[in-house]
C-alpha cells in the first residue's frame, strides 16, 4: 500500500472513530461526596462522585481547608461560559493522598497548595517565565482519555483543572505546590487563588515601587491581598476605595493609608485629590467595565492600571484616547502573573512573620454542605470569605 | 434555509468536539469545547439546524471571533 492510499484510509477512518467513541470508565475509581453544579443559577447538590486512578504525572490530594472565592460566582451565573456538570472551588490546600508513577516532587503526606496555574514547564510561556499563561493542554487529560471526575459513567468536567468543592481533588503535578507543615490549611489555602492574585498583581505584574501611589478598587479578597501586598511592596500612599465601609476598615488594618467610599459618587475626584495629580499604580479587583475605567481615569501621568477582576466575556472598556499621551497604560494581570512553586512558600513565611494578613481575610469556616451559603453570602458582598473545612 | 455562521467569542484551543457535519442540533447544543485560560469554555448554537461545515479540527487554536462552523437554520 503507498503513503498517500493509507493517508486517505487514515482519514476516512478517524473522523467515524472519533464520532463512535463511547465513554466506559476504564477503573471503577474512588467515590467521594462533592458540591456539583448541575445549571447556571442552580444551588450545588452535594452527590457522589468517581475519582479516576492517578495517571503517572497526576496527584490525588484529600483537601483540608477550600476558599469560596468570587470567580466561582462568574461560573456559577454563567457570565462566564463553562462546561456542565462541573465542580466549583480552585483555592485549596490539603494532603497529598497518593502519586502517580512519575511524580517524584511530593509523596504521600505531603502538605500542599493547590493552584489552577498549573504549568506544562517547557512551552514558550513558560520558558520565558510567563507560567501563569502556559496553554499547553498536557496538564489536563485528553478528550479520548477517561475523565478525572466521572458520576454514573458521564464525566463531570474538572473546573480549571482543579474542582476543589470536593473531597478528593486529581490534578497534574504540576498544579501544586508543597509547603511546611506548620502553616494552618485554612490560612494556606487562600494564598491558593486571592493571595496569589492579589498580591502577585502589585509585585509581578505591576512591579510596585516603593514610594509610589496606589489606589486598589474593590477590597474582597483580591482587593485586600493587593492593599497588603502594596504594604508589603513599600508603597507610599495606598487608598482603598469600596461602597462597604466594613471592607474599609479591614483595608486600613490591611496597611491602606486612605480610603474611599465609592457610594458618594465622586471615587475618582477624591483619588486625584488626595493623590494631588493621580496614583502611579492602580488595580481593578472587581470586574466591571466602570471601575476598569475609573481604574485609568485615576492614573497620573505616566501610571499603569492593572486589571485583576474578571470582567464578564463580551464586554467592553472605553478610554478616552488623549491620555495615552501622558503615557497612561494599562494591562492585565491573570493570577498574579504568578509563579506559584516559588511565591506561594514567599508567602507563607511573610504570613508567618506577620506581614501577610491572612486572618482577618476568614469570616467563617463551614463545611462543604453549607457551600450554597457562602455563595450567597458573596453575592451580598457585605463579608468576608467563608472557608470549607473538610472533615478528617 | 439559511446560513447561520457559529463563531468564538474568545481566544482558545479546540479541545474536544461534539458533533459532525450532518448532525441535526438543537439551540444551545454544544458544537464544541474550547479550552482557554485553563477553563473548558462551550461553544454553543444559538438555534436549531443542521451543521452543514465544520472550519476547525481538534486542537486547532481559535482566535476570538472566528468562524468554527456553519449551519443551515432549521425553518
Ligand atoms: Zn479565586
Ligand atoms: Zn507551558
Amino acid at each position: 500500500m503507498n503513503m498517500s492510499v493509507r493517508f486517505k484510509i487514515m482519514i476516512v477512518l478517524l473522523p467515524s472513530l472519533l464520532v463512535g467513541y463511547v465513554y466506559t470508565p476504564l477503573q471503577p475509581g474512588i467515590t467521594m461526596k462533592a458540591a456539583v453544579l448541575h445549571e447556571h443559577n442552580t444551588p450545588l447538590e452535594i452527590e457522589e462522585v468517581q475519582v479516576s486512578k492517578p495517571g503517572p504525572r497526576e496527584v490525588l490530594v484529600r483537601p483540608v481547608a477550600a476558599g469560596v472565592c468570587h470567580s466561582d460566582l462568574h461560573f456559577l451565573d454563567g457570565s462566564y461560559p463553562h462546561m456542565l456538570p462541573t465542580i466549583l472551588g480552585h483555592e485549596s490546600a490539603g494532603i497529598v493522598e497518593e502519586v502517580g508513577s512519575d511524580v517524584t516532587y511530593v509523596s504521600k503526606g505531603d502538605h500542599v497548595i493547590t493552584c489552577l496555574s498549573a504549568f506544562c514547564g517547557h512551552c514558550d510561556k513558560c520558558l520565558t517565565g510567563h507560567l501563569a499563561l502556559c496553554q499547553s493542554p498536557e496538564v489536563s487529560r485528553e478528550a479520548d482519555q477517561e475523565p478525572r471526575l466521572h458520576q454514573n459513567s458521564q464525566p463531570i468536567h474538572q473546573f480549571l483543572n482543579l474542582s476543589s468543592f470536593a473531597e478528593l481533588m486529581l490534578i497534574h503535578e504540576h498544579a501544586l505546590v508543597k509547603i511546611r507543615e506548620d502553616m494552618p490549611m485554612d490560612r494556606a489555602a487562600l494564598i491558593g487563588c486571592s493571595t496569589t492574585t492579589g498580591v502577585g498583581a502589585v509585585f509581578h505584574t505591576a512591579k510596585v515601587e516603593p514610594g509610589s501611589k496606589v489606589a486598589v478598587i474593590g477590597c474582597g479578597g483580591v482587593g485586600l491581598a493587593a492593599i497588603n501586598g502594596a504594604a508589603i511592596a513599600g508603597a507610599g500612599q495606598i487608598i482603598a476605595v469600596d461602597m462597604v465601609d466594613s471592607k474599609l476598615e479591614i483595608a486600613k488594618a490591611l496597611g491602606a493609608t486612605h480610603t474611599v467610599n465609592a457610594s458618594s459618587g465622586n471615587a475618582v475626584g477624591e483619588v486625584i485629590e488626595m493623590t494631588k495629580g493621580g496614583c502611579d499604580y492602580t488595580f481593578e479587583a472587581i470586574g466591571m467595565k466602570t471601575t476598569a475605567e475609573q481604574s485609568f481615569q485615576m492614573l497620573g501621568s505616566g501610571g499603569t492600571a492593572t486589571v485583576i477582576g474578571m470582567i464578564p466575556v463580551g464586554t467592553m472598556v472605553e478610554l478616552h484616547g488623549v491620555d495615552f499621551l501622558a503615557e497612561k497604560k494599562i494591562q492585565g494581570s491573570n493570577m498574579g502573573s504568578n509563579r506559584f512553586r516559588i511565591d506561594m512558600p514567599r508567602f507563607i513565611e511573610f504570613y508567618l512573620s506577620g506581614k501577610l494578613h491572612l486572618d482577618e481575610m476568614i469570616s467563617k469556616h463551614i463545611k462543604l454542605e453549607e457551600v450554597n451559603d457562602a455563595l450567597e453570602a458573596l453575592k451580598s458582598g457585605q463579608e468576608a470569605r467563608h472557608v470549607i473545612m473538610f472533615d478528617s | 434555509m439559511s446560513r447561520l455562521e457559529i463563531r468564538s467569542e474568545v481566544t482558545g484551543n479546540v479541545w474536544k468536539i461534539e458533533v459532525s457535519v450532518g448532525d441535526h442540533v438543537d439551540a444551545e447544543d454544544v458544537l464544541l469545547i474550547l479550552e482557554s485560560m485553563k477553563m473548558e469554555i462551550p461553544v454553543e448554537v444559538p438555534s436549531g439546524g443542521t451543521l452543514t461545515e465544520f472550519l476547525v479540527a481538534e486542537g486547532d487554536a481559535v482566535e476570538e471571533d472566528q468562524v468554527v462552523a456553519i449551519i443551515e437554520v432549521d425553518t
